[in-house]
């Protein structure tokens, strides 16, 4: 037992160095009032967790900690996402003038633990891990959402609460069905036994798997679940917001993805579901975010409606359309983190989360309103970004698998949401700015701005070396 | 890598401008005007260079890009794009000369600039479908942003309502293409273009309608026309020459590189329809030219009724009509570039475009007269000037195959005689309103940019054999590909 252990926490150092950095801030936050010593441990477990990953080498389907968890290609590049959305959500943290005074061990502790949490979807392999570490993000977004000192923070946070709860009862529940269906928790054993179910029990397999899925709808704020989003975003810090907008909704995608395969004997019923909530949900988000005036709502609805382009990748469920989701995640880390980080700094500076915050920011200051304007055109999927690429993916998945419905919606949807990315540009652009004082950025988040910057065009321009890298990653037997 | 050249000449000149600093204006507009002088010269270099018996790709450049995908960075010039990127490389040399009337936030305004220039090259160089779409889009955000700021008028309204437009038909091409990916594995044109008649009919006309909604916004046909009149009136007369004289045209080449050569069953289905777009986009457009006051919109709707001849010469499938229509293009970017020009430098000098506003400006400024003149005769049609050939090949063309849509088209230049000969009444017969008393006639640097246009206006309808060879070869094998024989 114990050379199990050690063998697995080889392939483990990323997620144990990141838990051990998140127990030693937690602890100095309840130790020091100052944030310096805090957020250079985090720094220092958030670098050292990143060069683990980077020696580490994932042989395809090694099962760790007697097969809880797995690691392969597949998760090592959800593991990547993860830890960068993470670490750009650390400088935002640190840029961020709201949270200067909350701004102490636990916040970034939690921020930590959501890291550790979220590569462990990615990971798992087992009903139980899947369960833990879905609680383990959840718990910790509730509290890092409620970590303001105002009412509206703590209400978001009961909000969020209260549905998260509800949709982990119902996922609880699936699981007990699956259970006693099949009498596996691990995700090969799981796919053994439901292929083995015949006659009425494929139908309750068929429930199992729908209250399965809605906890997970909860956490990518697919339709119907979609319903906490703005408020949790609008009451959140704006870095915690986008922590919530990517790292989540990736990890997610993952689990999602890999308990699809587990239970690929109800997938054929519930395919059609699948495609027809993909519309819905991009439908829904962007129709929606027209009419939103306040930025973090408005960001929350086009997560909402970028989920449903990533839903394609689902619901079409071919290797070709993984790829795509595979690429589509890494662009929306990149742009979705972005535009964050401009809200950030354009919510701070105002003091108002109003979009009219953002008027004649390309005068006042020209550099963030471009990389703002480059981040915008990426969701909205104008070439040559990475977003236009991932979309390109997705959408040719779709028609590949004669699902055009699903590209034709895409394309419409793409359409519609150019009106609400483009007035936040014109806004920036085209009208005159209410003070005329330029706006100041620190350092951090010009790292943040550059990093994504650099991401969402180097990558668009040239997506040939990292598709052929998630390509690796991309094989529709996930177990 | 003559073409990549051609790229990098505004796209070297971007990155220059980027790095100038905001207040070395003078700076900016010289590193502008060499990017797009320097554009100029490579592409005379390209035409001096081109072997006009030679029906295949030219200066053919292939690079692998995204090699998961198959896609390459391909590009070359056959006697089809090498008139529009003659056209676009003269156009944006000029239409940058023109810009000194631009006073405010120049920095930007030149960046942009040369991005669209960027686009508006790659587009017509392209010779990879996944490339022409990224050039295609590229070439939509800084117009917007072109129109958006240094407009005029409803100048948000316009510039968000072309994104919209263009957007919304580009996304179906977008679908096309990768439908075309995934029955062909390649987005090769050439290859593409080969395997164009074993795809099956009913794939092949779905395909078209798609590519022919990108296509149509951009030409515009009618019924998708509206964006047209609200983005030029609006845009700053430089931006108005190249909307008109080059982004009006990457809609008709789209017909000539993608939609008829890989659809070629799809495009003769369609060629009614096409015919019936072509007479209702010249009669619809001339008369409602016809009836505009103001100077700006009836130049923009006479450029509804001229792009209408080249619908009309792509109806027809045979040599005499598309060597129209492909030559319609090239003129009108001349002609109506001049026009819009002329607008300019009048609106510079009064502030209003208003017809009726003007009068008696004949003899106050005489040279202004005389180029004004030149160019509405050229734009009406009158023989001699290039105008008239390219119109009349089309209608040619058309005639034997499409009786009554080209009979009906002809009364389209009966009305645009009609309208441009009011503008000239309008604007500079009859008595001297007492407003322009001090006008001050064209300047030379406005003449420099008038003249390079009204030497090709001049030399195409005496010699319109001088562009007709180039398109020949090509126009040729074209036809030949997509009648099959």
């Amino acid at each position: 037992m114990g050379t199990v252990i050690l063998e697995s926490l080889r392939a483990w150092w990323p997620e144990a160095i990141l838990s051990l950095g998140a127990l030693l801030v937690m602890v100095l936050g309840a130790s020091t009032r100052r944030s310096q010593p805090a957020l250079g441990v985090a720094w220092a477990a958030v670098l050292a967790s990143g060069a683990a990953l980077w020696r580490l080498h994932a042989p395809a389907g090694t099962g760790l900690f007697f097969g809880l968890i797995v690691s392969d290609p597949f998760s090592l590049a959800l593991r990547w996402i993860a830890w960068g959305s993470v670490a750009i959500v650390l400088l935002l943290l640190m840029a961020s003038r709201e949270m200067e005074r909350t701004l102490r061990g636990e916040c970034l502790g939690l921020v930590l633990l959501v890291g550790v949490g979220l590569m462990l979807m990615a990971e798992a392999n087992h009903l139980l891990m899947a369960y833990l570490s879905m609680e383990l993000v959840s718990l910790s977004s509730y509290v890092l959402v409620g970590c303001l000192d105002e009412p509206r923070s703590a209400e978001a946070a009961l909000k969020y609460l209260l549905f998260g709860a509800l949709s982990s009862g119902i996922m609880l529940f699936g699981m007990s069905i699956l259970f006693g269906l099949t009498r596996a928790l691990a995700f090969p054993d799981l796919l053994r036994a439901s292929a083995a179910l015949d006659g009425s029990m494929t139908h309750a397999l068929r429930v199992a798997v729908a209250l399965l899925l809605a906890g997970l709808a909860f956490k990518i704020s697919m339709v119907p679940f979609h319903m906490w989003t703005p408020d949790a975003y609008e009451g959140a810090p704006t870095a915690v917001a986008a922590l919530l907008s990517v790292g989540p909704k990736a990890a997610g995608f993952a689990l999602l993805l890999r308990l699809m395969t587990a239970l690929e004997p109800a997938w054929p019923s519930l395919a059609p579901l699948a495609l027809w909530l993909a519309v819905v949900t991009m439908t829904l988000g962007n129709l929606v975010a027209l009419a939103q005036t306040n930025v973090k709502r408005l960001l929350a609805y086009s997560t909402i409606g970028q989920v449903g382009y990533l839903l394609i990748g689902v619901a079409v469920h071919t290797r070709f359309s993984l790829e795509g989701l595979l690429l589509y995640l890494v662009a929306y880390l990149f742009m979705n983190l972005g535009i964050f980080a401009c809200a950030v700094a354009v919510v701070d500076d105002a003091g108002s989360e109003s979009l009219e915050a953002f008027r004649g920011l390309a005068r006042r200051a020209p550099g963030v309103a471009l990389l703002c304007a480059l981040f915008l055109l990426s969701l909205a999927g104008i070439p040559p970004l990475l977003g236009f690429f991932g979309k390109f993916l997705l959408f040719g998945a779709a028609i590949e698998a004669h699902l055009a419905v699903l590209a034709i919606a895409g394309i419409i949807n793409s359409a519609v949401a150019l009106y609400y990315y483009v007035n936040i540009i014109r806004l920036m652009y085209l009208v005159a700015p209410a003070t005329s004082s330029p706006l100041a950025t620190g350092p951090a988040i010009r790292w943040a701005l550059g990093v994504c910057g650099a991401g969402t065009l180097l990558l668009g321009l040239f997506p040939g070396a990292l598709l052929g890298m998630l390509r690796a990653s991309a094989v529709v037997n996930l177990l | 890598m003559l073409l990549t050249l051609l790229l990098l000449c505004p796209l070297s000149g971007m990155l220059i401008v980027l790095a100038l600093p905001r207040t070395a204006v003078r700076a900016i507009r010289a590193a502008s005007l060499l990017s797009t002088g320097a554009a100029l010269i490579v592409s005379l270099a390209l035409l001096r260079g081109f072997q006009t018996s030679q029906a295949a790709m030219q200066f053919h450049e292939r690079l692998s890009w995204i090699p998961q995908l198959n896609i390459f960075y391909s590009l070359g010039v056959d006697g089809i794009s090498l008139p529009m990127v003659l056209l676009t490389a003269l156009l944006g040399f000029l239409a940058c000369l023109a810009s000194s009337s631009i006073t405010e936030r120049r920095k930007e305004y030149y960046f942009l600039y040369l991005l669209l220039e960027v686009g508006m090259l790659g587009t017509f160089l392209a010779l990879d479908l996944f490339l022409f779409y990224v050039f295609w889009e590229i070439v939509l955000v800084p117009m917007y942003f072109l129109i958006g700021i240094w407009g005029g008028g409803r100048r948000e309204y316009s510039a968000f309502k072309f994104f919209v437009y263009t957007l919304a038909g580009s996304l179906a091409m977008l679908l096309a293409i990768l439908a075309l990916y995934f029955r062909a594995h390649t987005f090769d044109m050439v290859q593409l273009a080969s395997m164009g008649h074993t795809l099956d009919l009913a794939f092949q006309r779905l395909l078209f309608f798609a590519f022919f909604l990108g296509f149509a916004v951009k030409v515009p046909v009618f019924p998708f026309h509206t964006w047209l009149p609200d983005a030029h009136v609006d845009a700053p007369t430089p931006i108005s020459v190249l909307l008109a004289g080059v982004l009006l045209k990457m809609g008709g080449y789209g017909f000539f590189r993608i939609a008829y050569p890989i659809l070629p069953e799809g495009a003769q289905w369609f060629a009614g329809a096409m015919a019936i777009l072509g007479m209702i986009n010249i009669v619809y457009g001339a008369f409602v030219a016809m009836a505009q006051t103001d100077f700006k919109r009836l130049v923009a709707y006479s450029s509804v009724s001229h792009m209408g001849f080249v619908l009309l010469g792509l109806s027809s499938f045979n040599r005499e009509g598309l060597n129209g229509a492909l030559l319609q293009m090239f003129n009108h970017g001349t002609i109506t570039g001049g026009m819009f020009l002329l607008v300019g430098v009048l609106y510079e000098r009064t502030h209003t475009r208003q017809l009726d506003a003007f009068g008696g400006l004949g003899a106050r400024v005489p040279v202004y007269a005389g180029l004004l003149t030149f160019f509405s005769l050229a734009s009406l049609g009158l023989p001699g000037l290039s105008g008239f050939v390219s119109e009349f090949l089309s209608l040619i063309g058309a005639f034997g195959i499409w009786v009554w849509p080209t009979m009906i088209s002809v009364t389209g230049i009966v009305v645009a005689a009609a309208y441009m000969l009011r503008v000239m009444q309008l604007v500079l017969l009859g008595a001297l309103n007492e407003r322009w008393r001090t006008m001050p006639d064209i300047t030379p640097l406005e003449v420099a940019s008038l003249v390079p246009l009204l030497l090709v206006i001049l030399a195409l309808g005496c010699y319109p054999l001088l562009m007709l060879q180039i398109q020949e070869g090509s126009l040729q094998q074209l036809l030949a590909h997509v009648l099959g024989r």
